[in-house]
């Protein structure tokens, strides 16, 4: 398990970090979300000590941090970057051997990431005549050649197109599913209400909210309700515990305590032609807007 | 994992991927031909050694030419003798150059140019030998007799440096390492610089920190570039000994095994300690075309440090000021090895220097890791020294800013940002 714990980082009288605390739990997936600026990436870098924190600590399995431990993590840094004119293959051999890895072993791992990214024939060549698009597999490939127990991903997900973005998200379900720790950074909301069990939640190096997803969602007082109707819009401000959260032809969003008696909303629902009915606790990105606003 | 260790791998992969890149090939091969070119070239062009062609005309006397020859053989030169008929047909050809001398008679000796001096030597030996015989001959001494006059006097030739105890031989050691010393330190130095700019330019930096901390990265880069330098300077001295060998054109100056060794320790000190301060002002510049500026005060200060190591000890090796500038760190690497090379040192004076220099290295060490750590992640504009001292980079704005006026890459994932940024902030709900 990651634990930061009052963690506080300062750059000249900017609090990057403010007493930041959380965890990250093996075999999970957690989503480490906030705006810009929010500490997310200061964050990620105090788990590899590239930034020296001020006071509070960052831990594994209860423990500091030591050079040997970190050694068996995993890091994809928000920027980018490798060796544009070294080979892929020895790239990946070097930053594996830098884990302490042998070279059979790392040769091992590469090879088996490369083939399933589909970049096997291209390990001979220079990273630099690779696509875009590979060169991303390549950092990935280049967090993962150590076979990290804990995987720190800063915006893995940025300048993906659908399609590796899905492959992307199968693969941290996987690696998770084998017993990782996975902590990835992000902005798209709703693929992490998919792919996360967990979320983090920072603001101005705080930590807003955090904890299981589905926990998170149900804790909240409101639920929500989704109508799609064919008949007339019915007029929902007659019924008094109930408010519209957005209305557009043949639908309606409503809000209304956990606790509110639905009869009036159904019978509503069902005199104007009801196509589907959902009651549900609020996405992440209401959870999202609720913490960030407070 | 031991910083030693990851430090080795780092200079492993620094003399992989070096030696496997074009320019480097191509610049060992012109180096490797320059310095063969330079010694071969001279010896084959007849600059000093070679046969001799001497011309005579009709008027000198068959004693005088084969007295040239005989005196040439003696001076180690092998002279061609041409015989002319007449005198302008013989000039023609010395100023065709046909001719390296022309000897008219006993009296007239006419030259293509300036005078050779080694060959003007053989030629009035000759002729000074000839008019002897003919005096003593006229004076009644026999051939014998003449030749127990003449018998060489054996003398002992001592070449003696500027003060005792020191050869010539030592001076030009001590010039030749010191020189060679300044060139490593510029050559290799600024690789380790540029190395370390485009690091942090192709942003693999970050990926490396979290691997290991700043200081193994550069020590390690640093010892990488260091041997491959090492190897490089050892394969072109050793392709010039054979060279000057095969050719037996240039005379190697004898230098003591003891001054080799203390030159070879100056080596690694001194581009240890020059590499590491390259390393960490290196850090502060985002971009390639920023390295040269920022390193600026490290290439004034190791000039200013050659030349007053060079002044004071090639002045008076034994005074103040040399005995001080070879203690001083930064000065110690040109002014220790040329004292020792001109045999002027007390045995503790190299050890004592020794130790202060590792000290600084070790100083340094510690000043340029912070340094670097803290403005390896900082991209944007060039970093002043005092600020990557005090503070480390921070993340968000500034790295945006420098995305922009990157490359199309990071322009894509600029706009990404934005957009998934909008999606974050906007309006929500609308699953």
């Amino acid at each position: 398990m990651l634990a930061f714990d009052s963690a506080v980082k300062r750059f000249g009288s900017v609090a990057a970090l403010d007493g930041c605390t959380f965890e990250a739990r093996p075999g999970r997936i957690t989503g480490f979300l906030g705006p810009n600026g929010a500490g997310k990436t200061t964050a990620m870098r105090a788990v590899f000590e590239l930034v020296r924190l001020d006071a509070g600590s960052v831990s594994w399995r209860g423990a500091p941090i030591t050079g040997a431990e970190r050694a068996r993590f995993g890091y994809m840094p928000e920027e980018r970057g490798l060796y544009p004119r070294m080979r892929i293959r020895d790239q990946l051999l070097y930053l594996g051997e830098l884990c302490g890895r042998t070279t059979r072993d790392a040769g091992r791992i590469a090879e088996h990431w490369l083939g399933r990214l589909g970049l096997a024939d291209r390990a001979a060549d220079r990273l630099d005549t690779l696509s875009h698009g590979n060169q991303q597999r390549v950092q990935l490939i280049a967090a993962l050649v150590n076979e990290p127990e804990l995987l720190v991903l800063d915006e893995p997900f940025a300048g993906l197109d659908p399609i590796a973005m899905g492959a992307m998200a199968d693969l941290l379900a996987e690696l998770a599913a084998a017993g990782a720790t996975v902590l990835f950074s992000s902005h798209q909301l709703d693929l992490v209400e998919e792919l996360c069990e967990d979320v983090v939640i920072i603001d101005k190096g705080r930590v807003v909210l955090a904890g299981d997803l589905t926990d998170l969602r149900a804790a909240v007082p409101q639920r929500f309700v989704d109508v799609r109707y064919r008949g007339r819009p019915p007029d929902w401000s007659r019924l008094s515990a109930v408010q519209v959260v957005e209305t557009k032809d043949g639908y309606a969003r409503l809000r209304v305590e956990r606790d509110t008696d639905l009869s009036a909303v159904v019978g509503a629902a069902a005199s104007s032609g009801v196509v589907s009915f959902a009651y549900q606790p609020p996405t992440l990105s209401e959870l999202f807007r609720r913490a960030v606003a407070a | 994992m031991t910083g030693l260790r990851q430090a080795w791998l780092v200079a492993r992969r620094e003399i992989r991927e070096r030696s496997r890149s074009r320019s480097f090939r191509a610049g060992l091969i012109v180096m490797l031909f320059v310095v063969i070119a330079l010694i071969v070239v001279p010896a084959k062009l007849d600059i000093g050694g070679g046969p001799k062609d001497v011309g005579v005309t009709s008027a000198v006397p068959s004693a005088l030419s084969s007295a040239i020859i005989a005196q040439g053989g003696a001076g180690g030169a092998t002279v061609r003798l041409h015989r002319y008929g007449d005198v302008s047909t013989a000039e023609e050809a010395v100023r065709a150059h046909d001719l390296d001398v022309l000897v008219v008679d006993a009296r007239r000796v006419e030259w293509p140019g300036r005078v050779d001096e080694e060959l003007q030597a053989v030629v009035t030996g000759a002729i000074r030998l000839v008019a002897v015989q003919e005096r003593a001959a006229a004076a009644g001494i026999g051939p014998d007799d003449l030749r127990a006059l003449m018998a060489p006097v054996p003398v002992e030739n001592v070449e003696l440096g500027s003060a005792a105890g020191r050869s010539p031989d030592d001076e030009l050691a001590a010039i030749v390492i010191t020189t060679l010393l300044l060139m490593a330190i510029v050559i290799y130095g600024n690789l380790v610089l540029t190395g370390v700019v485009e690091e942090k330019s192709s942003r693999v930096v970050e990926v490396l920190l979290a691997r290991m901390p700043a200081r193994v990265l550069l020590a390690g880069k640093i010892a990488g570039i260091g041997l491959l330098g090492f190897a490089q300077f050892v394969v072109t001295a050793v392709a010039a000994l054979l060279a000057a060998l095969v050719i037996d054109s240039v005379d190697i100056p004898a230098v003591r095994a003891g001054v080799l060794a203390w030159a070879v320790v100056w080596f690694v000190l001194g581009y240890a300690l020059y590499a590491m301060a390259y390393g960490a002002l290196g850090s502060l510049a985002s971009r390639t075309e920023d390295a040269q500026s920022v390193a600026g005060p490290v290439g004034y200060v190791l000039i200013a440090c050659y030349w007053g190591a060079f002044l004071t000890v090639s002045a008076n090796p034994d005074g103040v000021w040399a005995r001080t500038l070879s203690q001083f760190p930064a000065t110690a690497p040109f002014a220790m090895p040329g004292r020792i090379a001109l045999g002027s040192v007390a045995w503790w004076e190299p050890l004592l220097a020794v130790t202060l220099t590792l000290a600084a290295i070790a100083g340094l060490v510690v000043i340029a890791g912070r340094v670097y750590t803290n403005a390896i992640l900082h991209s944007g504009a060039t970093l002043h020294l005092r600020d990557a001292w005090h503070s480390e980079g921070r993340p968000s704005r500034g790295i945006w800013q420098d995305d922009r006026r990157d490359s199309g890459r990071a322009a894509t994932s600029d706009r990404d940002r934005r957009t998934t940024a909008r999606s974050a902030t906007g309006r929500f709900g609308r699953k």
